[in-house]
């Protein structure tokens, strides 16, 4: 594999070899107090260095990063979840209860790529407890990052997860929700899809986003030209074959209402309606829906006029954090053309494909039954 | 996701030539389970040839009385089909018992027979697994295994088929019409799959490139006297720990005929005859029906994890055929 390579790609600086100590910096961040790298000695510490547009939390990258640690038995662990604190990413991973802190992309502060030689470039170094630089990795600049090399860099710090179960000397400043949903928001590109950085859809560059990172792993395949029908507004997409319709929406028409849960079938997030019938996003892929017509949560409401579902769901206060929202209302107007019983409990059986962690089932079923009985009257 | 070329077929003749004699080529229906596997690795096809633009999409009668479902009919449809309801109410029951709304309306009835096993070392391809990699090894064996089958399992698998539409077409005795190089063939389901055996990487008799087009069930004058039950973990939304598709000819208060096959147990959907052979000439009830579950149970081998199948499968085969009995012929 390429990366076999790669240790040969290391720094020719003398004081960035593996075996020298790794050069201290300081991290500015509005939000937080200033954090050294020499502050986290005791614990293990990846330094990435991407293009921009990468950001570890955003959910193909963390489905991403379980990918990679599967690919290392040793570790036992999964990734459970992120903290964020300014640039730093600290990633926590299950059984071994390990925190990594990892360095991403920090851009913000381009003296530091400076000093570690990895301005416009992919770079990775795994610096150990003792803050000797252990492994390290630059990609010529323009060569998007690859998986492998991420995975080499973990599979070096995989042997000793004991180590890495000391709590960081760092304090900590955990990210709110809203602040990691924004941060999740504003990263606007899949990694699935990102093979094509040139192919950016003006679309998005209009909603402020930043152009597409190139994919992780991914030598992308010849794409193809489609045409998506999105609430009845036609898409020319230039598209990989992997693309699923809701990485299409997402990533491309820059319509991110249709959410990204599990991606795998299994949490109905990302439901959409397809000629009229409620589908699932994640398992549809976008060049098998030409001729056909997609309907999104973008396309329920008439100008300013909410569908009476989406009305319902307001008046019923039919969510709780809102992320399962848009595939619980997209199901919902889906069941209302099916052959379903009256009760509530047809409605919970027919709307068992949502799955949430949030508290908002009765008061779905309290909206759903507010237009179905709203519908039947209108229609005696 | 490994990268792979898309085409759509345009009928029957272009599917087929487009995987026959493409090695690495693989049909894309409702893909529940296709993309699914994909995005895990697990499956790696460099060519999809999509199959939803073919016209199977019809349910018709066949003279005699039997019916005649088109492969691309979707699990919704035919679980709401007024024929099917009606004639065959077991599998209306286990379609809508299978899954959520929204993957019955993409799910297929010829992708639902191919529907891949939930074992989870099937699922990761970090760990061995001989279905997945033939010689590897089976992680399940020693693994947590507590949804993993007791019927027709061997030494190097003890994965599950998952589907609760195979178990009630299995009850119903399906034929599977397939098409392919040699032309149109039709399988007894209970042909149609294969036990694991020494090669678990092989799950039924299609060749590669062959194609199913439909699904027929005979005409069976007491099959409007069935039902589905299905046990699972959660009320909703899960796959079978055990379920029993059942179909009862009683007459006088004595059954003349039975039908009983299950799910979440076996390694392929799961025709209990010896059962159907206790109960024919039995007096309908409990006694009866007991007698069917040990019969069908018989045999059964539990691993570390799953020993309360024996028992959970006894008692769903015990309801269905109460429950069966008790709707009116």
């Amino acid at each position: 594999m390429e990366h076999g390579a790669a240790a040969t790609a290391c720094p020719s600086d003398p004081a960035l070899a593996p075996g020298s100590l790794a050069p201290d910096f300081r991290l500015s961040h509005p939000r937080n107090a200033s954090l050294s790298l020499s502050d986290l000695r005791g614990q293990p510490v990846v330094l990435a260095f991407y293009p921009p547009g990468w950001d570890p939390s955003r959910g193909e990258q963390i489905a991403q990063y379980n990918k990679i640690l599967t690919q290392l038995p040793n570790l036992h662990a999964e990734l459970m979840d992120f903290s964020v604190d300014g640039d730093w990413y600290d990633l926590r991973f299950a059984r071994e209860q390990m925190r990594l802190p990892f360095l991403a992309n920090p851009s913000p502060q381009p003296e530091i790529a400076q000093l570690y030689g990895a301005e416009g470039r992919e770079a990775l170094f795994v610096i150990d407890a003792d803050g000797v630089i252990q492994w390290s990795y630059r990609a010529p600049v323009g060569v998007p990052p690859k998986t492998e090399d991420l995975v080499e860099a973990l599979r070096l710090i995989a042997p000793q997860p004991k180590e890495e179960t000391a709590a960081p000397k760092a304090p900590r400043m955990a990210l709110t929700r809203r602040d990691f949903i924004a941060a999740t928001l504003a990263m606007a590109f899949a990694l699935t899809l990102g093979a094509h950085a040139a192919q950016a859809e003006p679309e998005a560059a209009r909603m402020g986003a930043t152009p597409m990172a190139p994919a992780m792993g991914v030598s992308g395949g010849d794409t193809m030209p489609i045409t998506l029908t999105v609430n009845d507004a036609a898409h020319d997409l230039q598209i990989d074959p992997r693309a699923t319709v809701l990485d299409a929406l997402r990533e491309r028409i820059g319509m991110t209402g249709s959410k990204k849960g599990c991606d795998h079938g299994q949490c109905g997030a990302c439901t959409v309606l397809v000629d009229g019938r409620r589908v699932l996003s994640c398992l549809s892929l976008a060049v098998a829906q030409q001729g056909k017509k997609i309907t999104t949560i973008e396309g329920l409401a008439q100008g300013e006029t909410l569908h009476p579902m989406q009305q319902a769901f307001l008046t019923n206060d039919g969510y709780q954090r809102g992320y399962c929202t848009p595939g619980q209302i997209m199901s919902a107007v889906g069941l209302l053309t099916e052959p379903v019983g009256p009760e509530d409990a047809d409605v919970r059986e027919n709307m068992s494909g949502n799955l949430c962690r949030c508290g908002a089932y009765p008061n779905i079923v309290a909206a759903i039954q507010d237009v179905r009985k709203a519908n039947t009257n209108a229609s005696v | 996701m490994h990268p792979f070329s898309y085409r759509q077929a345009s009928d029957e003749q272009s599917a087929l030539s487009g995987v026959s004699g493409q090695p690495g080529a693989a049909y894309l229906a409702g893909g529940t389970t296709l993309i699914d596997l994909m995005k895990l690795d697990v499956q790696k096809p460099s060519q999809l040839i999509d199959i939803t633009p073919l016209p199977w999409t019809k349910i018709t009668e066949l003279p005699g009385g039997g019916v005649s479902i088109g492969a691309m009919v979707r699990n919704s449809d035919l679980a709401h089909s007024e024929i099917i309801m009606t004639r065959y109410p077991v599998l209306s029951e286990a379609l809508l018992s299978g899954a959520s709304p929204q993957l019955r309306k993409m799910a297929t009835t010829g992708g639902n027979l191919l529907q891949r096993t939930r074992c989870y070392y099937f699922r990761d391809i970090t760990t061995p697994c001989n279905k997945r990699e033939p010689g590897s090894g089976c992680s399940a064996m020693d693994g947590y295994n507590r949804i993993h089958a007791i019927l027709g399992t061997s030494k190097h698998c003890i994965a599950t088929h998952p589907s609760d539409m195979c178990v009630a077409l299995t009850a119903l005795d399906a034929t599977i019409v397939t098409r392919g190089a040699k032309g149109e063939r039709r399988i007894p389901i209970n042909e149609f799959y294969f036990t694991p055996g020494d090669h678990p990487e092989r799950e039924n008799v299609l060749e590669p490139g062959e194609l199913i087009t439909a699904v027929e069930l005979p005409a069976m004058p007491f099959t409007g006297r069935s039902h589905y039950r299905k046990v699972r973990d959660r009320a909703s939304y899960a796959f079978a720990l055990s379920s029993a598709a059942v179909a009862l000819d009683i007459q006088g208060g004595v059954i003349k005929d039975a039908r009983i096959a299950m799910g979440g147990v076996g390694t392929k959907p799961w025709r209990a005859l010896d059962a159907e052979k206790a109960l024919i000439g039995k007096t309908a009830g409990p006694d009866a029906y007991k007698a069917a579950a040990e019969a069908a149970l018989h045999g059964a081998k539990t691993h570390k994890d799953n020993a309360f199948k024996v028992e959970l499968a006894k008692r769903t085969v015990i309801r269905a055929l109460t429950m069966a009995a008790q709707k009116t012929a």
